[in-house]
């Protein structure tokens, strides 16, 4: 090992830590618990099964991981589009206004996440602005509301992680060799068949990678659907809360957070190494380019 | 050059940028099947010029005919021109056929008839065997031979090529000098080039345009430029130049250290005239008999350049030393030193006039 290499271990040794004392660990504590049986009055008994891991497959909670994969799949896809175009819309306009737009796109994350999500409560609630904006354009009784809602807990989702699909496909559009598109144009193609051939293949990984970011965040989310779906009807998070807090059957709770866990690793995983490969062949092309 | 039709007339184009004119009223005239050079400096409008022949800019006035027909209402699209561009502009995540085959694609040609011609055209690059390869697993030549393919495959009346070799080592930069000539003869496509390197253009070019502030300075064969520049700047721009200034008296030319150098026209300058005399470093000898003119002077440095020596040689003339380019068979193995006494001879027809500013 060389200095170099002796250096970069002792620079990444405090976060690495960091990493397995406060993180790994606990959640290694809590995610064993899965493996035990539930004691009569709640607590644990410390005897191996894998009855929990049935109960998960079971069709109550595996409807329910079913209906939260469809929820964060349609807020991941309605962010991804909107994200999309909004990324290429900034990627396009005038390089001087580019940090500008980006700084905009990202000015929510400022705020807290409680204090956006009640936001909206406000905007779609009966006597909202939305209602009463329907009500003023003349709608007789204005449209319904939507909070406490799928709807509602979807357009939450969007809301909160559209900057990360933003962001994240930004980035490839912002560094495509702009030569690239005038060879399109070059060799006949119209800008719709530019875009559909070659810009929007090109920004796939961006594309990903924010798919992922939103699903992710979106299956495991619990305040969201706390808030904008009343309660209502459950995602796999809001479950998770509540074999913790309310119904203090810890097993459950940890094989449910196993399952979830599982579900993003293999996602996160494969976004990675579809990554890798795209990067590696950014950094061929830029080595001999 | 084969013959003389005209494919390409561009008329008193300009292209303003805000306040900057790229390109400023130029008109010239390209024929069919001509192997064409734009050559100039960074900044001096050549690759504004090849993008609005390509349509990828638009000229603020002026007219570029194609075969009697006005481009430039016609969209990139289009024209029946390709650009072959510097950076290759390969798309990354194509296989090469997939690369030569998206401008027979985009003109809805048969699959068949598609898949045929980007054999054809593979075979000419010599890339065959190459075909399912991204890109990113060619060579930098390679590269560059797809790129050329994907420009052509489409017969294009005019192919445009931006610094085609910019990216080449040298080696291979002249391998490709001749194989592209090889190949615009061979397809029978006029070509026309953008390059900065002279050299590159004094090889390949049927006729060679130096482009200058955004526009032509001098057009014509690379024979007509290297031997009658039309001014100091050309002359200094296409190989070495000795310049010795002087006045004009007569039809010779008066140093000022009285010596007189004699031309075979002072080129329209009248006496009294400031002028220089300019001479080839290859046309000058230290050995020439009947040479009308001649200079002595001491080796200021010596270089050795295997098939012939570079002598800079300090003289009367002013303080920058004449360089003189001496064949290694007159010389032997006898080597140069700083300070050795030679002579320079040359002929009177060797020699350039041209006015000195």
């Amino acid at each position: 090992m060389n200095f170099k290499n002796k250096m970069s271990s002792v620079l990444i040794a405090p976060a690495f830590l960091w990493l397995i004392a406060l993180m790994v660990v606990p959640c290694v504590m809590i995610l064993v618990l899965g493996f035990f049986q539930r004691g009569i009055y709640g607590g644990i008994e410390y005897n191996f099964t894998l009855e929990n891991f049935q109960l998960v497959f079971d069709s109550l909670y595996a409807g329910i991981f079913l209906s939260s994969a469809r929820i964060a799949g349609t807020a991941t896809i309605i962010a991804v589009f909107i994200g999309y175009f909004a990324a290429y819309a900034i990627a396009t306009s005038p390089k001087k206004w580019q940090p500008t737009l980006l700084f905009f796109a990202v000015l929510p994350f400022w705020s807290n996440y409680l204090i956006r999500t009640y936001a909206w409560i406000v905007l779609l609630n009966r006597e909202g602005l939305l209602v009463g904006f329907s009500k003023w354009l003349g709608i007789d009784g204005g449209i319904p509301s939507i909070l406490y809602t799928e709807s509602a807990v979807i357009l939450g989702l969007v809301y909160n992680y559209l900057p990360f699909v933003i962001l994240s496909c930004y980035a490839p559009l912002a560094r495509m060799n702009p030569d690239f598109r005038e060879a399109s144009t070059d060799l006949g193609a119209s800008n719709f068949t530019t875009f559909r051939r070659i810009t929007l293949p090109l920004s796939v990984p961006g594309i990903a990678a924010g798919a992922v970011f939103v699903f992710v965040l979106s299956i495991g989310n619990f305040i969201t659907p706390a808030l904008l779906g009343g309660g209502r009807f459950q995602m796999i998070g809001n479950v998770i809360y509540a074999q913790f807090l309310t119904a203090n059957d810890w097993p459950l709770g940890a094989a449910l957070s196993m399952v979830l866990i599982g579900i993003m690793m293999i996602l996160l995983m494969i976004q990675a190494s579809a990554a890798q490969r795209s990067i590696g062949q950014k950094n061929k092309e830029q080595l001999d380019g | 050059m084969n013959n003389e039709n005209t494919l390409l007339s561009i008329q008193n184009i300009s292209k303003h940028f805000n306040d900057s004119k790229a390109v400023d009223g130029l008109s010239l005239d390209i024929y069919e099947n001509e192997f064409f050079a734009l050559l100039g400096s960074s900044g001096s409008g050549k690759t504004t010029l090849l993008r609005m022949l390509a349509g990828l800019e638009t000229p603020t006035e002026g007219q570029i005919l194609l075969d009697d027909k006005d481009m430039v209402p016609v969209h990139a699209s289009k024209r029946p021109v390709n650009l072959m561009f510097q950076s290759y502009a390969l798309f990354p995540h194509m296989s090469v056929e997939q690369n030569i085959a998206y401008g027979l694609e985009m003109e809805r040609m048969e699959r068949s008839l598609i898949d045929k011609k980007v054999q054809e055209m593979l075979e000419i690059i010599q890339l065959e065997k190459m075909a399912k390869r991204r890109p990113d697993q060619l060579s930098g030549g390679q590269r560059q031979r797809v790129a050329l393919a994907r420009a052509l495959v489409k017969k294009p009346r005019l192919l445009l090529l931006d610094e085609p070799l910019g990216a080449l080592d040298k080696k291979l930069r002249s391998e490709m000098q001749l194989e592209l000539k090889r190949l615009q003869h061979e397809v029978g496509i006029t070509f026309v080039i953008v390059t900065h390197d002279q050299e590159e253009a004094l090889v390949m070019a049927d006729r060679i345009a130096i482009m200058r502030d955004g526009n032509l300075l001098q057009c014509g064969t690379p024979q007509e430029i290297y031997e009658h520049p039309k001014d100091r700047f050309a002359a200094d721009f296409i190989g070495e130049m000795n310049f010795l200034p002087g006045v004009v008296q007569g039809d010779s030319i008066i140093a000022s250290s009285k010596r007189k150098i004699s031309v075979m026209s002072t080129n329209g300058f009248e006496d009294g005239e400031s002028v220089v005399a300019a001479i080839r470093p290859e046309r000058m000898s230290l050995f020439l008999e009947n040479a009308e003119n001649s200079i002595e002077g001491k080796v200021h440095t010596s270089a050795y350049h295997g098939m012939d020596i570079l002598l800079h040689v300090s003289t009367e003339f002013g303080e920058k030393p004449i360089s003189v380019r001496v064949p290694i068979h007159s010389v032997g193995d006898k080597p140069f030193k700083a300070g050795d006494s030679v002579t320079l001879y040359w002929y009177e027809k060797d020699t350039r006039v041209f006015a000195n500013k």
